[in-house]
């Protein structure tokens, strides 16, 4: 059996647990390939106008996985205790049930970690049976993929790089190969890295940071001219560590992620500017994106907001980003030593 | 302490009731108007959504006649408005303006940090008993608002003199403001009541009963609740003879959200997940599973059309919209989906409304005499 995975949203994130859960299970995972033009044009015929591009991308994904013989959509409500996903992951299953080629089922599972353990051990055998497996091999599966999402996040921590920790983690799922996709982003040479460069944050979803198509690969042009840093590189625990301020606890998982990292990022010295990247009509984005302005103002820490759609223009990107390399690059060092007389200008610009 | 709170339609009423009947000063922010939105937009977020841009601008507005707290529901998601307690205190304090805000949740689910919180805004003269009776007084005017808007709504769409309807609606409303007493209650409702029945003798003697065309209203909750965001579409919907029903009353959602299910409220929210089972079995956050379920009970129910309101980038709604075409295939019902933000035109909405409103009447014309479309002659000789 040849089950379906499409190359978006939280394949950035748990793609290891399903992959170690269907490897256990000896099911294989097919992905789509990297998102290239057609596939964002198909997703934007067959998503809603009004959801956002990542779902859109996801469309497209979706309708790219042929010759499987299933697709594969979980519900993903919660990845941890007390949290959410987006409300629009909450909905996967059906609103990108018209993307779907006709003819190929649509196996979907709820991943909700709000619930019990063994809840969530109990869905998943429900679905086990749909595949034909028992409740057992199910068991095993479950450790096994916990176990790989366990060993990709640690790895996070450790500055692997995404594709390359995914690229290995694929390379262990049977009959898949990755020959066609090339190294994206192993190609900054280790002489690049010293001291003098830049150094800039980009936070944001990581579907949106490492989906290289979709950004416009921000990602390749930032480390061409600095040293960056990604939300996924801050371990866990100092995320929750930046979490402590908040008088009410967010909620959303990815939202926390990119909070905590992105308040370390702001109050870091080290760190000479926060680009948050988002997408248009982001509704966890357009409350956390306040909040660590908020911050970022207050630190008087340059951050610039990146706003993806999928009319996003190459040159617009471009200039956005040199204009505020060279800002900072100014401030860094011609601006060291602000007066205390300064200070008061610019209190309340927004530009800082 | 002078509390104040945000505005959702009707609200304003029962949240007044339950404040001054706790001997707590109340300031009532100005209704909804272009300038609340242009004072909230200025202070948001650019990509938050458009209740929020209205809140800030009623406390702007409150503040302006001395309010120093603020009182907000919260909530632990999935939908984004569980944070809108928090960010709009610190958009206020940045923005210099002095606000204390209490968001009514358990904090951390301690229902003793609620407890806390109810008694910091009643202050040592209540006993939990007096608010107790307070809370459930004002439920029972949310319900008494609730029955009332309803025959307003079927008023509207039968007697031919608007004003006199809209005028009968102001009344009603400030005499239910106004009674803190059941008897009350009970004698607006009557009197409404009676009101329309006589109006509509006398219209059904001159022109013989009808039965006009009945749109099910649906979508997420502020928007349909308060008739500035949406554009009045209720009223107008009722000037072009149309019956009006929406998914969710006021009292259906405090019995639902406030009251933890224990009060039904006016039409309970309490069956839309069941309806919406095979089109969104799961539920996605804010109103968007109640939104599918809506749709679906108003499309058995024979309705001629259905109209969903969202804010622009609301996320629940979002997968509600995306589902609904299902519903609207399934049940060959004409759903219509309106977006509003801080842009919306009034006169946008009116022609989109007459525009659906004319799709309806041509189809329920073209059923009553029999003729599907497509033969030229017959639109000619009609």
């Amino acid at each position: 059996m040849k089950i379906g995975f499409p190359r978006a949203l939280y394949y950035f994130d748990y793609f290891p647990f399903w992959a170690g859960f269907f490897y256990r299970l000896g099911i294989e995972v097919i992905t789509s390939p990297p998102t290239h033009r057609q596939i964002m044009e198909q997703g934007l015929k067959k998503a809603s106008d009004e959801t956002c591009l990542p779902l859109k991308l996801m469309a497209g994904h979706i309708q790219a996985l042929t010759n499987v013989d299933a697709v594969f959509l979980p519900r993903m409500v919660s990845v941890e205790e007390n949290t959410y996903s987006c409300p629009k992951f909450l909905g996967i299953p059906e609103t990108l049930l018209p993307a779907v080629p006709l003819g190929i089922p649509v196996l979907s599972v709820v991943l909700n970690w709000r619930k019990s353990k063994r809840q969530i051990l109990k869905d998943l055998q429900d679905f086990g049976i749909q595949l034909g497996k028992n409740r057992t091999e199910i068991r095993k599966a479950f450790i096994e993929g916990q176990a790989w999402q366990k060993r990709y996040e640690d790895s996070k921590g450790a500055g692997w790089d995404f594709e390359d920790s995914l690229r290995e983690i694929e390379r262990a799922t049977k009959g898949l190969t990755m020959s066609q996709s090339t190294p994206i982003h192993s190609s900054i040479p280790a002489k690049d890295k010293d001291i003098d460069r830049l150094r800039i944050s980009l936070v944001g979803h990581s579907y949106l940071t490492l989906e290289s198509y979709a950004n416009l690969d921000i990602l390749r042009r930032l480390r061409e001219k600095a040293e960056v840093e990604l939300t996924e590189h801050v371990n866990q625990e100092e995320v929750n560590a930046h979490l402590l301020g908040l008088r009410k606890k967010l909620f959303w998982s990815h939202a926390k992620q990119i909070y905590g990292s992105g308040n370390k990022f702001v109050k870091d010295p080290q760190v000479d500017g926060v680009i948050y990247l988002s997408c248009f009509g982001c509704g966890t984005d357009s409350m956390v994106q306040e909040m660590l302005a908020r911050i970022a103002r207050e630190q008087h820490k340059p951050y610039m907001v990146v706003t993806l759609d999928e009319h996003s223009g190459e040159a617009g990107l471009v200039t956005r980003l040199e204009a505020f390399l060279d800002m900072v690059e100014r401030r860094k060092i011609h601006e060291g030593n602000v007066s205390t007389y300064g200070e008061r200008l610019d209190r309340d610009s927004n530009t800082l | 302490m002078k509390v104040t709170f945000p505005h959702m339609g009707n609200a304003w009423i029962v949240i007044q009731t339950l404040f001054e009947s706790l001997n707590v000063e109340v300031v009532v922010p100005p209704t909804n108007s272009k300038q609340t939105l242009n004072l909230g937009t200025r202070l948001s977020p650019e990509s938050a959504c458009l209740p929020l841009k209205l809140n800030l601008g009623n406390y702007v507005e409150a503040a302006d006649k001395g309010a120093d707290t603020i009182v907000i529901t919260g909530g632990i998601g999935p939908c984004r408005f569980g944070l809108y307690g928090e960010m709009e205190r610190q958009i206020l304090r940045d923005a210099g303006y002095d606000y204390e805000v209490v968001i009514l949740e358990p904090p951390d689910g301690s229902l003793l940090g609620l407890f806390k919180r109810i008694r910091y805004l009643a202050g040592t003269q209540n006993s939990w008993t007096q608010i107790l009776k307070a809370l459930r007084f004002a439920y029972r005017k949310s319900v008494a608002l609730d029955r009332v808007e309803d025959l307003i709504h079927a008023a509207r769409a039968r007697l031919p003199q608007h004003m006199e309807t809209e005028k009968l609606y102001e009344d009603a409303k400030r005499q239910l403001a106004l009674t803190m007493t059941d008897a009350g209650l009970r004698e607006t409702v009557r009197r409404v009541q009676e009101s329309i029945r006589e109006r509509l003798r006398e219209v059904n003697r001159a022109e013989g009963p009808k039965e006009p065309l009945r749109i099910g209203i649906i979508g997420e909750i502020y928007t349909i609740l308060d008739p500035y965001t949406s554009g009045d579409v209720e009223q107008y919907l009722g000037r072009l003879g149309v019956e009006v029903d929406r998914s969710i009353y006021l009292s259906g959602w405090t019995g639902n959200h406030v009251f933890q299910g224990l009060a039904p409220g006016y039409r309970s929210i309490k069956s839309y997940p069941r309806h919406a089972k095979p089109y969104l079995p799961h539920f996605v956050g804010g109103h968007g599973q109640e939104t599918v379920g809506a749709a679906v009970k108003f499309a058995r129910e024979g309705f001629d059309g259905i109209i969903q309101i969202f804010p622009l980038t609301c996320m629940p709604e979002i997968v509600a919209a995306s589902v609904l075409p299902q519903v609207q295939e399934a049940y060959k019902v004409p759903i219509m989906t309106l977006i509003v933000d801080e842009h919306t035109g009034q006169a946008g909405i009116q022609t989109r409304l007459e525009a659906f409103v004319d799709l309806l009447e041509r189809a329920s014309l073209q059923r009553v005499i029999g003729q599907t479309g497509g033969e030229v002659l017959s639109v000619g000789g009609r």
